[in-house]
């Protein structure tokens, strides 16, 4: 037996779902909020008195944890390339773009110095490595830059890449994209992710590698090449200029962050995410007012001269430097070659297999990857038809088109739980690609957490009262505030209840939550119909309830456990169920009090 | 009284374009619409509404983009624009309501809080 997520069925419990809305409560385990909880959590800007509280304690906390070096007029240097609008040299010689306006506002809160090192993309990241500047803006976290780089958490943007064409071009889909000639910057992630989304559909396309944005757009635009990549901040803003315009493909969503040298310390990132918090939660912030300014203004600039010899010189001493050592590799090599010869050959089998496998493992992510960018695509393509299916059965339903006879009542009830139910779908098969292509991040803030709790028993006290089941709330004295992400852990405790409830006919269902340690345990228990031990290993897994032939009396998407279990995993917490069959069954998930606990 | 409000629609499907505009008469407002941005952006110069509600993929010209140009028009900069979109994407309703627009009211709307959602932005 196994029990699911029903993220249904939790539209279906009464007053609390139609007060807020039937179809927000549909989206629920998708992360778009539910019910009541999608309230508040969706409108920031009718929330200012709740969130004020919570800035002042954000932009206490920096000062807190660094008593010595908060106060230090601290030296930060960053490197300034041509990206507009996120980060550009503006006409007058000047740093500018959001990325630029965001680190000042930082900087002159926490009494930093900053210093711009102009160069392009390629030597930005170069010099970062070898820790010459401390920040570089606009940077994607990949699993190769993260062994070279330390990346703070909150994302500053998100962005896309899309194709650009030249007006007229025909070039409407990735198909169209067959046997032309590309442009995309250089050491990019693009670049890679292009060339696996191209791979996927056995298309064959020419990469021209260009080493900043601006000649690419220059290269489509006289004819030496056929498309170009950029992100869509970039390409939103250049592409009429040279007479491109965007075409449908668009790829690869991307969360862009401030890179920093190994050699920064991590409370200097950690300040970087609470200031990206507390700016994100204020609509009038200087992070909302950089967007607006950037976004819907025009700004011209020009890559200088200097820039360009610059970029020679260190090019050449570059490669001077890689040629000088592989000269001194290659004597010592064969200084010991004879005596390394049978281990190599040894050591050569080993390297092969390795590549064999690393080859297989890229293989594997990157359709994984193409998976994940299909389905938020199709999320997005189904919303739309699923609008006027949803609003025209609610139309009909309200009696806004005349009345219903009970017949027709029920049959157009029976569209709207269907769709409904489509949606849930689609919403939980969005959350569970996000996390699997690794796109779900964690909004970590403090909390009561039994507010919390309370507020999500409320959500499903209607049903429960409707099948006379009592629900028994134990909280602990000593619980108080919890420091991770409030929305998902108030989904995962939803989605647990809502379980409880939907598998138990007659008795009750317990939440309780005690501190441990250093950890939370929330616990929900219920009397229930229980889980066969052979089933208590795969509860966890995606689509799991679909295959058991209980769907027509258990409704529910069959994803909610396993988003679950992902999202407690990525709070660095843990999730486990124990059941008796007949008896009852109890979810419980224990996770750090702080994120660093 | 609402009764003489005019509402602004720039929607390219037809049946979402229908669903919106049937829910707005029902509720008194009296409406116009625009099947793209380029057409929106002249009836919003023209007519003035006192609210619109912004579609975000449009073709030819997208709804960050008209949501852009129409706070660069003195006649039109003060107007509230509701993005109604099907993106759910990370980081979408940051680029929608970095663009100019006043708020975000994700599809599939709900007909039946939806008039009493957008009420809120005049």
């Amino acid at each position: 037996m196994d029990r699911c997520i029903g993220s249904v069925d939790r539209n279906r419990t009464g007053p609390v779902g139609r007060k807020h809305g039937d179809h927000e409560s549909a989206g629920a385990s998708a992360g778009r909020g539910y019910s009541a909880a999608a309230g508040i959590l969706r409108n920031h800007g009718r929330l200012l008195l709740p969130f004020w509280g919570f800035s002042i304690v954000l932009l206490l906390l920096p000062a807190l944890s660094l008593p010595l070096a908060s106060a230090d007029n601290r030296a930060v240097t960053i490197g300034v390339y041509e990206n507009a609008p996120k980060i550009f040299t503006s006409e007058s010689g000047k740093p500018s773009g959001i990325f630029v306006d965001i680190i000042e506002h930082i900087a002159e809160t926490e009494g930093w110095r900053l210093h711009y090192v102009p160069g392009t993309w390629t030597e930005g990241l170069d010099r970062l490595a070898r820790r010459e500047i401390d920040l570089m803006p606009d940077v994607a976290n990949t699993a190769a830059r993260a062994e070279i780089y330390s990346f703070h958490r909150e994302p500053v943007l998100s962005s896309w890449f899309q194709v650009y064409a030249r007006r007229g071009s025909e070039i409407r889909s990735l198909l169209d994209l067959s046997g032309k000639r590309i442009c995309v910057l250089n050491r990019s992630v693009q670049q890679e992710a292009f060339a696996q989304l191209a791979a996927g559909f056995g298309l064959s396309t020419t990469l021209i590698p260009v080493p900043d944005y601006k000649a690419i757009f220059e290269m489509v635009a006289r004819g030496e090449a056929d498309a170009a990549i950029t992100n869509r901040f970039y390409g939103v803003m250049h592409a009429p200029k040279h007479g491109l315009e965007d075409t449908r493909v668009i790829f690869h969503p991307t969360q862009l962050f401030f890179a920093a040298s190994r050699s920064m310390p991590t409370q200097l990132l950690d300040i970087l995410d609470n200031h990206l918090l507390n700016m994100k939660s204020d609509p009038g912030s200087v992070y909302y007012m950089s967007l607006k300014r950037w976004i819907s203004e025009e700004a011209r600039f020009k890559l200088p001269v200097w820039i360009q010899t610059l970029a020679w010189v260190v090019g050449v001493v570059l490669l001077m430097s890689i040629a000088g050592s592989v000269i001194l590799k290659r004597q010592v090599n064969a200084r010991t070659r004879e005596l390394k010869r049978i281990n190599q050959e040894m050591e050569q089998r080993v390297i092969d297999r390795t590549a064999e496998l690393a080859a297989a493992m890229e293989k594997a992510r990157a359709a994984d990857r193409i998976k994940s960018a299909f389905l938020a695509t199709m999320s997005h393509e189904l919303r739309t038809p699923l609008n006027s299916i949803i609003g025209f059965t609610g139309i009909m339903l309200q009696g806004l088109t005349g009345s219903l006879n009970p017949e027709q009542h029920k049959q157009m009830s029976m569209v709207q739980s269907s769709a409904r139910h489509l949606l849930a779908l689609i919403n939980d098969v969005l959350d569970i690609s996000k996390i699997e292509a690794g796109q779900l991040t964690l909004s970590i803030t403090p909390f009561d957490l039994k507010a919390s709790i309370e507020k999500a028993v409320m959500l499903v006290l209607p049903l429960a009262e409707k099948k006379g089941l009592d629900i028994r709330l134990n909280i602990a004295d000593d619980v108080a505030t919890a420091t991770t992400d409030q929305r998902r852990l108030e989904q995962v405790i939803l989605n647990l209840l809502n379980n409880a409830v939907k598998f138990t006919e007659r008795g009750e269902v317990d939440i309780s939550c005690r501190m441990e340690d250093n950890r939370y345990c929330v616990s929900v228990s219920d009397t229930g119909i229980g889980i066969e031990a052979e089933h208590l290993q795969t509860v966890f897994q995606p689509f799991h309830q679909i295959d058991t032939g209980l769907t027509r009396k258990y409704e529910g998407t069959g994803l909610g456990l396993s988003i679950c279990k992902k999202i407690i995993e990525m709070m660095g917490g843990v999730i486990e169920v124990e059941s008796r069959p007949g008896r009852g069954s109890t979810f419980t998930i224990r996770f750090p009090i702080h994120p660093g606990a | 009284m609402i009764m003489s409000e005019t509402v602004l629609i720039i929607e390219d499907n037809e049946q979402n374009f229908y669903l919106i505009e049937f829910l707005l008469e029902k509720n008194g407002f009296t409406v116009i619409g625009a099947r793209n941005g380029r057409e929106g952006i002249q009836m919003a110069r023209t007519h003035k509404p006192s609210a619109i509600l912004l579609d975000i993929q449009l073709p030819e010209m997208d709804g960050y983009a008209v949501a852009a140009e129409l706070k660069t028009h003195d006649e039109t900069k003060g107007i509230p624009i509701i993005a109604v979109t099907s993106y759910a994407m990370m980081g979408d309703r940051e680029r929608i309501l970095g663009s100019g627009a006043t708020g975000y009211i994700e599809k599939p709307i709900n007909p039946e809080t939806f008039v009493e959602e957008i009420r809120r932005y005049f």
